[in-house]
């Protein structure tokens, strides 16, 4: 073979040679262990560090939070999805607790065609409006605690005591003689039950109704309950109407239909109607709820921003709103 | 030139014989060194001992993982979107996700679905922030006839057609059953976007390689959920090892009739759907 | 945080991780290149071992232009890649089922090939100049002898059986090359635009006419700048050459379309949407119309006409002009077009080219450029012309073409 030839031979020969010991070397340790890529890098994906705790890793110093969230309807929704991932917690601060519920909550609540009948959801402009949704709800236990429902009482029996007890200040036909007591005609039984019982127990204090209250026996707080729920409430609504004040009230009580209804008649029987109700008594009420004198966490946030105007214009409004007719 | 004094002929026959040999037996013996090499099992420090991979807690033979999405449930909240994003550093651009969801509304009267996900510029719009992600609203006000959302994220098939057409083995197949990426050995490529086709993998400019769901390989590996499955507060995602008969997985693909996206592939996916619909691939 | 991707603008409804065309326009550049290296090494081909002795004059011009292209095909694979340092893992590490990375071999043994041809095919001329020159030319041609001065009647005997076996196992090494850069779309199941069992042979058939219409417009170009007459014959032999080829790739391409709209797969409403859309004019009018059916026709019927002279060349220079452009654009419509339309088969993406940047037109015609700049320099250093139009002499050499023997 002619001299150029060979050496053209060797030199390709030489240079495949040189590949393959450069690749030799050069090839990562761990490739081709188990297949066609490097081993370490499976070690090394399975070594990173995670960023979300779990929750129960929140339990260690907020065991009561936590406890209370577990027993809750949110027990799914982990804390670190409204708090952030709590990686370097506590080392590095605190974690955000959300302000601005309404665009956190209506993420998921938020009524939106393609979610399932199943997701509790809610039309957010009727809802609540703007309102934050932490007002009434807790996020940690967010169901809003509803009163026995169905109250089973003798209305013949609650009549009797009605006008025994009751009627001196309530009227006879549950209609009150002034601005003050409140009409107690169509009110919803569970809702009478509730703040009767109250008062009974004491966790709820007035110079009035507390000695009258502890004088009834729990049967006869039922009684009273059904009997005034099937009265008329048709009567009781105060006569003078201040058009200015009831449209400023109007407003106002979308903040309020969530849960009382946009004309002070709520979906729930735990708590009052009171569409038609005396504006005087509404407006001591309000206010005693914003003083602290009567005593609920859910309303004592909602009322915490009216003025004493807005109160007014809220019981102006809901006093001239026609009240439902009988209902058990 | 020429005409200078050579050894003869046979002479250098026979050098260049030697020579040849020579060259034969390093070529050979670096062949049989490199490839007996690549073979030979090592014991690497950072596993010590070879037999458990790849760690001493997690066996990766005795685990067959799987994916179940209950398309029924889910309500759309993007809250595993945003949780991937946080757990696994994926960028907070509405355009590069390692799974999100998608949205299929049929109005009264039409036959086709509208959908949409969260690179919809409505949608953009209506989150706020490139890293937080919500559904608009936008059909609230229309009459719609049947509409529902579907989580979507790396089937890790059997087959995988990104694992093929890797040309340098950056991307791969674990024994238990994930597909993985090797960032340090990627070149950039490509083709492995282009080859899937479920749209699972985005490219990162910063880090030159691409990027997918790997069903949180680091928290499986150590007995947790991926987030996303942790973040859904409906259970719409579930997971788990196929090799328990009981496992959350087991149970679902047990109990229900499931389906896969894009059968006629050929690709084996590994995510099990429950509840899609006609026009979801 | 800002990353330098441009997200792209796009209808109907796409999967999130789409709104990016992640192969641009390099990705286009790079099969047009490695076409036009099957294409010119076919020339050579064709003289080399079929003995169309009247390609003679740009058999070896042939060569040099397919070694130029063939330099610059990695580069816009590696201005594209994400990680460019990391590209010798796919020599390191390659994987076997990866159309992608057998190319890497292909391209590594084609270019050694073609280097191996071109250097026992300028032998002869490579001692002359290493004994005459005494400049660091002369040392570069030196260093090329391998230090062996042979030119006797055995040693270039031995030369031609080299340079014959060369081209032939050039002929499956040029086309395979380029046939599997047309099999890494092709065999692709996820982009119906791409799938196709046609699609390596279309690739190399319209590789053909790129590389053959490259060589017909050098050769006059050159000849035009050396003041040197056109050889009629070699230039009507190309245009034959481009004519059969053309019409092979014609009908190739039509078929595959035909196919996709007769299957009527899921996802061909949007394809049709597509090609009557944003698509109608790179493809129907740029790519099939004017770059392909002009030439075709035209030269059809100068080949009926019998033309000659003057306007034999301008119709050649010009057909094979248009057909040059309508291969980059039928790479351009495959290449963008395939990812412009979504996986979803419900939607299209598009494709925003931007003029400056790594990855924008201006680089990716500068690499079209460039290997033309390579060829000239590359011309200087190993003359392929052939001036004495087959006249042999009497050492039974032919003169100013270097090492040119007769095929046969």
């Amino acid at each position: 073979m002619p001299k150029h030839i060979t050496r053209l031979l060797m030199l390709i020969g030489g240079a495949l040679v040189l590949a393959l010991v450069v690749r030799w070397f050069v090839i990562p340790d761990s490739f081709h262990r188990f297949g066609h890529f490097r081993a370490n890098s499976v070690i090394e994906i399975a070594a990173k560090e995670r960023v979300f705790q779990g929750s129960a890793y929140c339990s260690t110093c907020h065991a009561d939070r936590h406890a209370q969230w577990s027993a809750s309807n949110h027990k799914s929704v982990n804390c670190e999805t409204c708090h952030g991932a709590a990686k370097g917690h506590p080392e590095n601060g605190k974690l955000p607790i959300p302000t601005d519920t309404v665009a956190l909550c209506t993420l998921c609540h938020e009524a939106m065609p393609g979610r399932p009948q199943t997701q509790p959801q809610i039309v957010v402009a009727s809802h609540g409006a703007d309102q934050q949704c932490k007002t009434c709800h807790n996020a940690h236990a967010p169901k809003i605690a509803a009163g026995p429902v169905k109250i089973e009482g003798d209305v013949a029996a609650g009549r009797k005591l009605a006008t025994a007890e009751c009627a001196s200040c309530h009227g006879a036909k549950g209609i009150s003689p002034n601005d003050t007591w409140p009409n107690l005609a169509g009110q919803n039984a569970a809702y009478f039950v509730r703040i009767t019982s109250a008062y009974k127990s004491g966790d709820q204090q007035d110079v009035m109704m507390t000695p009258l209250a502890k004088a009834l026996s729990d049967q006869d707080i039922r009684n009273l309950a059904v009997y005034y729920a099937e009265l008329s409430c048709a009567e009781g609504a105060s006569t003078r109407v201040d058009r200015t004040a009831v449209e400023a009230g109007k407003s106002l009580a979308k903040n309020c239909a969530a849960c009382h209804g946009e004309t002070g008649i709520g979906s729930n029987p735990a708590w009052p109607n009171f569409a038609g109700q005396k504006a005087g008594y509404l407006i001591n009420v309000m206010k005693a709820f914003r003083g602290g004198l009567r005593k609920d966490p859910m309303m004592a946030g909602v009322v915490r921003g009216l003025s004493d105007t807005d109160i007014n214009n809220l019981a102006a409004y809901y006093a001239a709103q026609p009240c439902q007719p009988t209902k058990r | 030139m020429s005409t200078d004094t050579l050894p003869s002929v046979d002479a250098r026959r026979k050098f260049l014989g030697k020579l040849g040999l020579v060259a034969a037996g390093c070529a050979g013996a670096s062949l049989a060194s490199g490839t007996l090499g690549a073979f030979a099992p090592k014991a690497n420090a950072a596993t010590g001992p070879v037999e458990v991979f790849p760690s001493k807690d997690y066996d990766w033979t005795k685990h067959k993982w799987a994916f179940g999405v209950d398309a029924n449930k889910c309500i759309g909240c993007l809250r595993c979107v945003e949780a991937c994003k946080t757990e696994n550093s994926v960028p907070g651009n509405p355009h590069q996700f390692r799974t999100w969801v998608e949205r299929y509304v049929y109005l009264e009267g039409e036959t086709h679905a509208h959908i949409d996900s969260h690179q919809d510029p409505v949608n953009i719009a209506a989150s706020g922030a490139p890293n937080k992600y919500r559904f608009a609203n936008r059909y609230q006000n229309t009459k719609v006839e049947k509409a529902f959302f579907v989580p979507k994220l790396c089937n890790q098939c059997e087959n995988p057609a990104c694992v093929q057409v890797c040309p340098v083995g950056a991307t791969y197949q674990t024994k238990d059953g994930v597909v993985l990426i090797d960032e340090k050995h990627c070149i950039g490529c490509r083709y492995c976007i282009q080859a899937c086709p479920y749209g699972a993998r985005y490219f990162n400019e910063e880090r030159g390689a691409p990027d997918k769901c790997n069903w949180c390989y680091h928290r499986i590996t150590r007995g947790l959920q991926p987030a996303c499955v942790d973040a859904c507060p409906v259970g719409a995602r579930v997971f788990g090892n196929m090799q328990e008969r009981e496992s959350p997985i087991s149970l679902f693909i047990r109990n229900n009739r499931v389906q896969v996206l894009r059968p006629e592939m050929g690709n084996s996916p590994k995510v099990f759907y429950v509840g899609i619909d006609k026009e979801v691939s | 945080m800002e990353t330098h991707a441009h997200w792209a603008q796009y209808t109907g409804w796409v999967f999130p991780n789409e709104t990016i065309i992640d192969w641009t326009v390099l990705l286009a550049v790079y099969p047009y290149l490695t076409g036009l290296v099957a294409g010119a090494f076919t020339v050579s081909s064709l003289y080399q071992v079929f003995g169309f002795e009247r390609l003679r004059p740009v058999a070896h011009l042939a060569l040099l232009t397919s070694l130029s292209c063939m330099l610059f095909v990695p580069l816009p694979l590696l201005l594209h890649l994400g990680q460019p340092l990391n590209a010798m893992n796919a020599m390191i590490t390659p994987h076997l089922t990866s159309a992608m990375a057998m190319f890497g071999f292909f391209a590594t043994f084609y270019v050694v090939l073609l280097m191996l041809e071109l250097w026992f095919a300028y032998r002869p001329f490579i001692v002359e100049q290493a004994q005459k020159r005494t400049d660091l030319l002369g040392k570069v041609y030196k260093l090329l002898t391998l230090g062996s001065y042979d030119v006797s009647e055995r040693a270039l005997a031995i030369d031609k059986k080299w340079v014959f076996w060369l081209a032939v196992i050039g002929i499956p090494g040029a086309h395979g090359l380029h046939g599997y850069v047309g099999f890494l779309f092709g065999s692709l199941k996820s982009r119906e635009w791409w799938s196709s069992d046609l699609m390596p042979v279309i690739f190399l058939f319209s590789a053909i006419i790129s590389g053959v219409s490259l060589l017909i417009v050098l050769y006059v170009v050159t000849c035009k700048l050396r003041r040197v007459e056109i050889d009629l014959a070699c230039l009507k032999g190309m245009a034959y050459t481009v004519w059969a080829f053309i019409m092979v790739a014609f009908v190739l391409e039509w078929l595959e379309f035909a196919n996709i709209v007769y299957k009527g797969r899921e996802g061909v409403d949007m394809i049709m949407e597509f090609v009557t859309g944003p698509l109608l004019v790179p493809y129907f009018v740029l790519q099939f119309g004017i770059g392909a059916a002009l030439p075709m026709l035209w030269l059809t019927y100068m080949i009926w006409r019998g033309t000659t002279g003057r306007a034999l060349v301008v119709g050649v220079t010009t057909s094979a002009s248009l057909v040059l452009f309508s291969v980059f654009m039928m790479r351009w419509n495959v290449v963008i077009g395939g990812q412009q339309l979504s996986k979803t088969g419900r939607g299209l993406v598009f494709y925003d080219l931007p003029f400056w940047g790594q990855e924008g037109a201006l680089v990716a015609i500068l690499l079209t450029i460039a290997p033309l700049v390579v060829l000239w320099i590359l011309t200087k250093v190993f003359p392929p012309w052939d001036d004495s139009h087959g006249h042999h002499g009497s050492d039974g050499h032919s003169h100013g073409t270097p090492g040119l023997a007769a095929a046969h």
